[in-house]
């Protein structure tokens, strides 16, 4: 490995840290497509930071660029006030207006501004150890490596000094209030770091990505955990692995090195989507079999208790005629209930034995009751097989 | 003397993300009633409602309409939404809401005409908002948008009409015109089922009721059924109301 | 160049006239269709679909090698749906909310797009060249044919539209009673939403991914804030949209270095803008000038009740009484008065002043008026 190549794989991986940590909060706060809006209209506080400073890298051009995600929000909020259009219309006409200045502010100046779209869009990861950072003529790296450098160091200050109050009013904006903490405060701090950490990071990875590493990062993990700070740590390590394999393969393909980061959490995402251990599709779908039989199982029981004293209401052919199944064969709940111990059938009359009429009146009390999960525990120690 | 029965229902079990919300429910309601389904919150009332309907699939059990699955009933059957479901910053106006009513019966494609028209304006005149038939309808009040959606119940002149929580958040004037006119189709010979919130009114307002409680609880005349009994099974705690009869 | 010399070249140049007839079809059809999609609070739903047909006209490229406009329609249509049930499967099937959902679907798709492209671009393959177009979209590369499809595509939606028009507005605006009624709502539902793809995805080409949605959104919103009828809002989002279309190509084709897609983006947010302030019903001016004349009406009636209040106490109603007690009362002002005055529901003489009858009367009737209208 070539040292510019061990440069470009920092800048990613540290790209990808600064950007999960405010990506975990904004997919926990449902406000991940804010990150969209904020990616694509901070185009134009940078041409017009360019234009005064002439550097791609320099300090102001920062402060411009996330001072426009601020006001993009700023702006989206304020059109959802008037109540003239829905939430989600106000992100959607923001910010490609604002993008739209932007391209048309750099098409106008082609000549002067060494802004080209395609790197808005994707980034220039690859040339990023090219622009070296010189301090009393010492060479200290990569200039993009010192601004990313800064900014994760920042968040990660914010992280550690904020961290209760952040997950309170992640988790619950009623309780941070009354602990005297401003949701306004939580909110606009978070919208003005997402600013900061897009910024920096749009440089080297680009628009798309930026939004790429916000959230599939933190929607994966969120597949994974529901703990806060194992879900930070999951995002992180997702962001970082993906930056480098994503770069990897770009170096294999010859292509897009933001392309192929991208590709890889899809992938990744796509992995954890079906395989998940609780939340996976296939997982889901399991259980949601496997509870449409046990909840058919439940009624089933429920209404021989309700029936105890008709014969005809408990005659094995009545579960076909009468009870209208849908989508669950009467014959693998009977199999269930009775492998189960549940019932006894006698001369195709079905009877509850004790354990079934113990298990149903439990069932009925936690579900008037409403405690669901109790359900499950109960099913824990009264099934022998489930369904 | 009892009548014949307008609904009936049998070993219902409906289940969100497969957790029962409601339970192997057992219920014939009479022809000619007006009932309240009331309940704590999250009995399933509104659950009761629209599985009856076919708007929600049942896990098991069967709900016939005067006899016949609701798919082949569905003229004799209307239907008043929870206000809160829709939205009512929708560009349309008073009449239209009532018109769509209207729709059922005219089945795909064909456009409501002159006939269609007339029915919705004498409905909107019996709710008393005749005055308001092109203004836009979230320029009207809680209570006036609720009357809009009983207006659009009316036209479709069925012979069973279920209503979602008819008054809430409406004011006294409206919700002594709704029960006038649900007395007065009770009085046609219509069957009415209500979720109902306010258990003070339902001796004044209704005459037959049902205790909802993921299970079925009891249902039978008001003046036989509703008593601190009932209360208790129903919500739980020990509840006493003091029934004025 | 003048207007008139513009017009006249519209009608004489070819590639103007093709694209300036392709932005109007296409404003018109995204203004018609994206009244649908913002009345189902599905505006971003658009962004994301723009952004998931790209992999799919890169792949259309990759089998085929050679620059097919229509072949990499099916392509975006392929990948825009995929990416459309992908989002509905993930909001089903796990506790991801709609808007990580969407998120999600339009970068990876998106990164997974430019991957290819990027790929694409070091092939030595002559023909790929147009593909780039496809972010920002090249009107300039329109041609008759293209035009002729949307031409079709719009004519088919209009008819189905009007064919649907009961159902379709009736599902917007209350799916479970349209349930009740009989209709088949997951029909309706894939109906509009696949019409709704395929506008977006005849849009790619011209306006590009990444701005395609706001053609989708800025003729809708702009026309809601006009109308309250459903379908003098639709009517009116095809007129702003072709609008938009026909002026951002006019802007774009009369200056050097301008892509036309982001000058039609931003000539709809001007009709945004525009009618968000100007609009008689809904427009932040007339609200706020209502606002304000309601706010001066108040002061002017607390005043007066206050008044009252004290003229109440004498049995002469017209009894003078000083001005200096009025000054203990918030609201009151030397204009408030002035306009009392004016109204003739007071008299001035000097430092005193007294009730009139009428101004007696209208104060009596204050209360009733305001508790009359609380009850409505």
């Amino acid at each position: 490995m070539s040292n510019a190549q061990i440069e470009i794989q920092l800048i990613a991986s540290l790209v990808a840290i600064a950007c999960a940590i405010p990506g975990t909060f904004l997919v926990l706060r449902k406000m991940a497509l804010i990150t969209d809006a904020i990616s694509h209209s901070i185009l134009p506080g940078i041409v017009i930071g360019f234009f005064i400073t002439h550097d791609l890298s320099s300090p102001l051009l920062i402060i411009m660029a996330a001072a426009s995600g601020v006001l993009t929000v700023v702006l989206v909020e304020f059109i959802q006030k008037t109540g003239l259009v829905k939430e989600d219309t106000a992100i959607g006409l923001v910010f490609p207006a604002l993008f739209s200045i932007g391209i048309i502010l750099i098409a106008k100046n082609a000549n002067d501004v060494h802004l080209d779209i395609d790197a808005v869009l994707l980034g220039e990861l690859a040339f990023a150890p090219f622009d070296r950072l010189i301090l009393g003529g010492m060479d200290i790296g990569p200039k993009s490596l010192w601004i990313i450098g800064t900014i994760l160091l920042i968040t990660l200050g914010l992280l550690v000094t904020f961290f209760k109050e952040l997950k309170v009013s992640t988790f619950d904006a009623g309780l941070a209030s009354a602990l005297g903490l401003s949701p306004v405060v939580m909110h606009y701090g978070l919208m003005t770091v997402s600013s900061i950490t897009t910024v920096g990071a749009f440089d080297a990875v680009g628009a798309i990505l930026v939004i790429a590493l916000m959230i599939a990062p933190a929607a994966t993990a969120y597949l994974l955990t529901n703990d806060l700070k194992k879900m930070l740590l999951l995002a992180i390590l997702f962001g970082v692995g993906s930056a480098i394999s994503g770069y990897w393969v770009a170096h294999g393909l010859d292509a897009s090195i933001s392309g192929s980061m991208t590709t890889v959490l899809g992938l990744l995402f796509l992995l954890v989507y079906l395989f998940a251990p609780n939340k996976g599709l296939f997982s889901v779908l399991y259980r949601q079999k496997r509870q449409r039989i046990e909840v058919s199982l439940l009624t089933f029981l429920l209404h021989l208790g309700n029936h105890s004293d008709d014969e005809t209401e408990r005659h094995v052919k009545h579960l076909n005629e009468h009870i209208n199944w849908q989508k669950v064969k009467a014959r693998s709940v009977l199999d269930l209930a009775l492998k189960n111990n549940m019932i006894i059938i006698d001369n195709d009359i079905v009877f509850l034995t004790q354990k079934g009429k113990i298990f149903t009146s439990e069932a009925i009390d936690y579900i008037i009751t409403n405690k669901n999960s109790e359900i499950e525990n109960m099913k824990d120690r009264f099934f022998l097989f489930r369904g | 003397m009892e009548n014949k029965i307008a609904v009936q229902i049998d070993d219902l079990t409906v289940a969100y993300n497969y957790k029962p919300v409601l339970w192997d429910i057992d219920l014939a309601i009479p022809e000619g009633v007006l009932m309240a389904i009331v309940g704590p919150n999250g009995a399933g009332k509104s659950t009761l409602i629209k599985s009856i309907l076919d708007i929600i699939n049942p896990i098991a059990g069967s709900v016939q309409i005067y006899g016949k699955p609701y798919k082949k009933q569905r003229s004799l059957v209307a239907y008043v939404p929870q206000k809160g479901s829709v939205d009512w910053d929708f560009p349309t106006t008073a009449l239209d809401v009532v018109m769509m009513g209207t729709y059922g019966s005219l089945g795909w494609i064909k456009r409501p005409g002159q006939k269609e028209k007339k029915a919705s304006l004498e409905a909107l005149e019996k709710v008393g908002m005749l005055a308001f038939k092109n203004r836009q309808i979230s320029q009207l009040s809680g209570g006036q948008q609720q009357r809009i959606f009983l207006a659009r119940a009316l036209v479709q002149n069925a012979a069973i009409y279920f209503m979602d929580e008819p008054f809430q958040g409406v004011d006294a004037t409206t919700e002594k015109a709704i029960i006038n006119i649900l007395k007065e189709l009770r009085k046609a010979g219509k069957t009415v089922i209500v979720v109902h919130h306010d258990l003070q009114t339902v001796p004044e307002y209704f005459d037959w009721v049902t205790f909802l409680n993921v299970k079925k609880i009891a249902t039978g005349p008001v003046k036989d059924i509703f008593n601190d009994d009932n209360l208790t099974k129903t919500y739980g705690i020990n509840y006493k109301v003091s029934v004025q009869q | 160049m003048n207007l008139q010399e513009y017009i006249e070249l519209v009608f004489t140049d070819y590639t103007l006239r093709t694209i300036t007839l392709g932005t109007a079809v296409l404003g018109a059809i995204c203004g018609m269709l994206g009244s649908f999609a913002v009345l189902r609070k599905q505006s971003l739903l658009g962004d994301a679909i723009s952004h998931a047909a790209l992999p799919g006209i890169a792949i259309a490229f990759l089998i085929i090698g050679t620059k097919n406009s229509s072949i990499f329609l099916l392509g975006a249509l392929i990948s825009g749906l995929i990416g459309t049930f992908w989002i509905r499967g993930i909001t089903k099937n796990t506790h991801l909310k709609s808007d990580t959902a969407l998120g999600l679907i339009l970068s990876l798709f998106f990164g997974f797009g430019m991957l290819l492209l990027t790929y694409i671009q070091k092939m030595p393959n002559a023909n790929q060249a147009g593909l780039e177009s496809y972010l920002f979209g090249q009107a300039a590369t329109l041609l008759e044919s293209d035009v002729w499809l949307m031409v079709i595509v719009t004519s088919i939606s209009l008819v189905i539209l009007l064919l649907f028009w009961k159902e379709l507005k009736i599902l917007l605006f209350d799916a479970d009673y349209t349930k009740t009624l009989g209709f088949n709502t997951r029909f309706l539902d894939i109906l509009i939403t696949s019409f709704i793809v395929i506008a977006i995805v005849l849009g790619l080409q011209t306006v590009g991914v990444v701005l395609m949605s706001a053609m989708l959104l800025a003729p809708a919103a702009a026309a809601r804030q006009w109308t309250n009828s459903l379908s003098i809002m639709v009517i009116l989002a095809a007129i702003f949209g072709a609008l938009s279309g026909v002026v951002g190509t006019a802007i774009s084709a009369s200056h050097n270095n301008l892509s036309t897609g982001p000058v039609i983006v931003l000539v709809a947010g001007v009709f945004v803008l525009f009618s968000f302030i100007f609009s008689p019903g809904r427009g932040l001016l007339f609200r706020e000038i209502r606002f304000r004349k309601n706010r001066n009406d108040l002061q002017l009636h607390k005043t007066l009740s206050f008044m009252y209040n004290i003229a109440k106490t004498h049995e002469d109603i017209a009894h003078p009484h000083t001005i200096k007690i009025l000054n203990n009362f918030q609201g009151f002002t030397r204009k408030s008065l002035q306009k009392l005055e004016d109204k003739d529901y007071v008299t001035i003489q000097g430092n005193m002043w007294s009730m009139t009858k009428s101004g007696y009367h209208t104060a009596a009737n204050l209360y009733d008026q305001l508790t009359k209208e609380n009850n409505e």
